[in-house]
C-alpha cells in the first residue's frame, strides 16, 4: 500500500519537471499530504551507532555445539583434548601427591594397593587408562602428520580418523589384557 | 502497477474456468507428501521473548527440491514474517548460509530430505548474534576479512602491461580464490565459536593464505608477521569442521596448515 | 527440548552480554554506556568499515611456540616406544627425560585449554589465577616426578609394576 503510493509519487515527480506551472502546484500539494506518512530524521554517525548498539545488546546468540551435527572431525578433536587432559591430571595428581606425601604414594604402597583390588576392578582400571592413552597417542600421530602437511583432504581426514579408531580399539584391548 | 492489478483480477475471474481447473487437476495427481520444518525464530521487535523453533508443514510435491525453495514457499504462502537472506539461488552469492539439520551449508545447494517422518531443523549460522530469525550479524566476519588486506600489494608493479605469472604459480591459487565468504566454515569452527573476537576463523585465514601464496604479491612477510601471535591463527587446532562443511568443496584447514608450516620453517 | 537447547547454548555469550549490561548499569549516567566494547560481546570496536586489529607480533607466542609444541610431541613418540621395551631402572636418563617431557607436554596442553576457554580478556580475574595455578602445579609436578624418578623406582617401572599387579 505504502510502496504503491511512493511509486506513484515518484513517477509523478518525474513528470512534474516537464509539466506546466499550474499542474506542478497541484502535485506539490499532493506531495505535502503524503509526506506526513513518512518521517525521516537526520542523524549524526555517533547517534546512528548509538541506536545500532542498543539494538545489538538485545540480540541473542545462536545455538552452536548443542545443535551441530556430531561429526568425526570435531568429536575426535574434543576427545583428543579430553583424553589428554585426563591423563595429564593423573600425572600431575600423582607427581604432586608424591611430592607432598612420599611415604604414602611410593611405588611399594601404590603397587600393593592395586594388587589388593578385585580382578574385575583391575581390568576396568586398566581399560580406563589404556583407552584414553591409546586414543591420544595414536590421534596425536594423526595430528603430527597434518602438521607436516600430509593427509589434509577431507577424504584422508575420514580415512585416518577411522584408522585411528580401529587402532585405538586394538591397542586398548591389547593393553587391557597385558600383564 | 495497474496492469498487475488487472491481471490479478482477470486471474481471479477465470479461476473456475475449465482450463484452469484441468491444470489444477494434473498438478494434484502427485500424492501429498507432508514434511515438517522446524525453523529458528527470534523477533527484534519483541526482544524479551526467547528464541524458539517454529514448526511449518508443507507439501514437498508442491515445493522445489532445495531447502531454499521450502523457505521461500513458507514465506510466500504461510508466514511472511519469516526472515532469511537469499539472492542468487545457485550457490555463488553466499547469502543463504545457515545450519540445516546440524550442518552449515547454503540453503540453495541443500536438497530437502524427502523422508516425511523426519523433520528438518533450520537454525541460523551457529554462535552468531542474531539480527532476526535466520539472519546473523556478519559485521565481525567482514571486519576480520578486511584486516588481512585482501588485495594485491606489490611495490614494483610492471612498468607496462599486466602482472605476469607462471602456470604453476597460478595453480597455487586454485581452491583458494573460489571462496564466496558465506561464513559456513568459520561458524562451524569451535575455536571461532569461543574466540571469534580475536581468532580470524577459517574463511579469513584461507584468504590470508590466498594472498601469501600469490606470486605477484610482494607483501608476503607483513602478511605472515600479522599472524605471529597466539590468537589470530594459532587458535586453529586442525579440527576440520571447516573443510567438512564448505558448500563449495574448498579446504580451509589445509590452507591454514600450509601457513603454519611456512611460518615454522622461516 | 529444543528450546532448552537454545537456552543452554546461550549461556556462554550471555555472560559477555550480561557483563556489558552490568557495566552499563553501573555507569548509567554516562550517555555512551551501551557502546562499551566487551570482548566477545555484540558491540564491536570501531565502525563497520574499520578492520579488526592484530595483537602485537611475537614469534615466541606464534610460530616458535607452535614448532616447539610439535617437536616435543614428536619426541614423545620414540620415548614412549623405548619405555615399552625397557625399564627405567636400566636407563634412568630415559625416565628423567620422559618425566620432564610429559609434564611439559601436559603444561602446553593445559595452557591451550586456558587460552581457548578462560582467556584473560574475557575473565580478567579468573584467568590470571588459573594461569598461575597451572604454573605452580607444573613446577610441583616437575619436582614430584624428579623426586619419584630419583628416590623411587621411576615412572616406567611404576607403570609396568602396577600393570602386572
Amino acid at each position: 500500500m505504502m510502496s504503491t503510493r511512493a511509486l506513484g509519487l515518484s513517477s509523478a515527480l518525474r513528470t512534474v519537471a516537464f509539466a506546466p506551472r499550474t499542474l506542478r502546484n497541484q502535485v506539490v500539494l499532493r506531495n505535502g499530504i503524503s509526506r506526513r506518512f513518512v518521517q525521516t530524521e537526520s542523524l549524526t554517525p555517533t547517534a546512528n551507532i548509538d541506536i545500532l548498539n542498543k539494538q545489538r545488546l538485545k540480540r541473542p546468540s545462536s545455538p552452536h555445539f548443542t545443535i551441530y551435527q556430531p561429526q568425526l572431525t570435531w568429536i575426535a578433536s574434543i576427545a583428543n583434548r579430553v583424553t589428554g587432559a585426563g591423563l595429564s591430571v593423573l600425572l600431575y595428581g600423582f607427581s604432586i601427591a608424591y611430592l607432598i606425601a612420599p611415604g604414602t604414594f611410593d611405588s611399594v604402597h601404590v603397587v600393593d594397593f592395586v594388587h589388593g583390588l578385585p580382578e574385575a576392578v583391575k581390568y576396568a582400571g586398566k581399560f580406563i587408562l589404556a583407552a584414553p592413552f591409546s586414543f591420544h597417542a595414536i590421534n596425536g600421530l594423526r595430528h603430527l602428520a597434518w602438521d607436516t602437511g600430509k593427509f589434509l583432504s577431507v577424504k584422508s581426514v575420514y580415512g585416518t580418523g577411522y584408522a585411528v579408531l580401529g587402532a585405538t580399539a586394538v591397542s586398548t584391548a591389547f593393553l587391557t589384557f597385558l600383564k | 502497477m495497474q496492469s498487475i492489478a488487472l491481471a490479478k483480477q482477470a486471474l481471479r475471474a477465470s479461476a473456475p474456468s475449465k482450463i484452469f481447473a484441468r491444470s489444477l487437476a494434473t498438478a494434484t495427481q502427485k500424492p501429498v507428501l507432508l514434511k515438517e520444518f522446524k525453523i529458528y525464530r527470534w523477533n527484534p521487535d519483541q526482544p524479551e521473548e526467547k528464541p524458539k523453533l517454529q514448526s511449518y508443514t508443507i507439501d514437498l510435491n508442491q515445493t522445489g527440491p532445495m531447502i531454499l525453495d521450502a523457505l521461500i514457499k513458507i514465506k510466500n504462502e504461510m508466514d511472511p514474517t519469516l526472515t532469511f537472506r537469499r539472492s542468487c539461488r545457485e550457490g555463488i552469492c553466499g547469502s543463504c548460509a545457515m545450519n540445516i539439520d546440524g550442518q552449515n551449508t547454503l540453503a540453495c545447494l541443500c536438497r530437502i530430505d524427502r523422508s516425511p517422518t523426519k523433520n528438518t531443523k533450520v537454525y541460523p549460522l551457529p554462535h552468531m548474534y542474531i539480527v532476526k530469525d535466520l539472519v546473523p550479524d556478519m559485521t565481525q566476519f567482514y571486519k576480520q576479512y578486511k584486516s588481512i588486506q585482501p588485495w594485491l600489494q606489490n611495490d614494483n608493479p610492471p612498468t607496462q602491461g599486466e602482472f605476469l605469472q607462471s602456470i604453476d604459480d597460478r595453480k597455487k591459487l586454485d581452491g583458494l580464490y573460489e571462496c564466496i565468504l558465506c561464513a559456513c566454515c568459520s561458524t562451524s569452527c569451535p575455536s571461532y565459536w569461543w574466540n571469534q573476537d580475536e581468532y580470524l576463523g577459517p574463511a579469513t585465514l584461507m584468504q590470508a593464505y590466498r594472498w601469501i601464496a600469490d606470486s605477484r604479491d610482494t607483501h608476503t612477510e607483513e602478511r605472515k608477521d600479522r599472524l605471529q601471535n597466539d590468537m589470530s591463527m594459532y587458535r586453529c587446532h586442525t579440527i576440520f569442521n571447516c573443510s567438512r562443511t564448505c558448500p563449495k568443496g574448498l579446504n580451509p584447514a589445509a590452507a591454514i596448515a600450509k601457513i603454519k608450516l611456512e611460518l615454522a620453517v622461516e | 527440548m529444543s528450546a532448552g537447547l537454545i537456552l543452554r547454548s546461550n549461556v556462554s555469550r550471555a555472560i559477555a552480554r550480561r557483563a556489558a549490561l552490568r557495566s552499563s548499569f553501573q555507569a548509567r549516567n554516562v550517555s555512551q554506556d551501551h557502546n562499551k566494547y566487551v570482548p566477545g560481546g555484540p558491540v564491536y570496536q570501531g565502525t563497520v568499515n574499520d578492520a579488526t586489529t592484530f595483537p602485537p607480533a611475537s614469534r615466541v607466542h606464534g610460530s616458535y611456540h607452535w614448532s616447539f609444541e610439535r617437536l616435543l610431541s614428536a619426541a614423545l613418540v620414540p620415548m614412549t616406544a623405548a619405555a615399552f621395551v625397557t625399564t627405567g631402572s636400566n636407563y634412568p636418563v630415559l625416565d628423567g627425560l620422559l618425566g620432564l617431557s610429559l609434564v611439559m607436554h601436559s603444561h602446553f596442553g593445559f595452557d591451550q585449554v586456558l587460552l581457548d576457554y578462560v582467556h584473560k580478556r574475557k575473565f580478567p580475574v579468573i584467568a590470571p589465577i588459573a594461569n598461575w595455578t597451572l604454573r605452580a602445579a607444573t613446577v610441583g609436578a616437575l619436582v614430584g616426578v624428579y623426586q619419584f624418578n630419583t628416590n623411587d623406582i621411576g615412572l616406567t617401572e611404576l607403570i609396568a609394576k602396577v600393570w602386572g599387579a
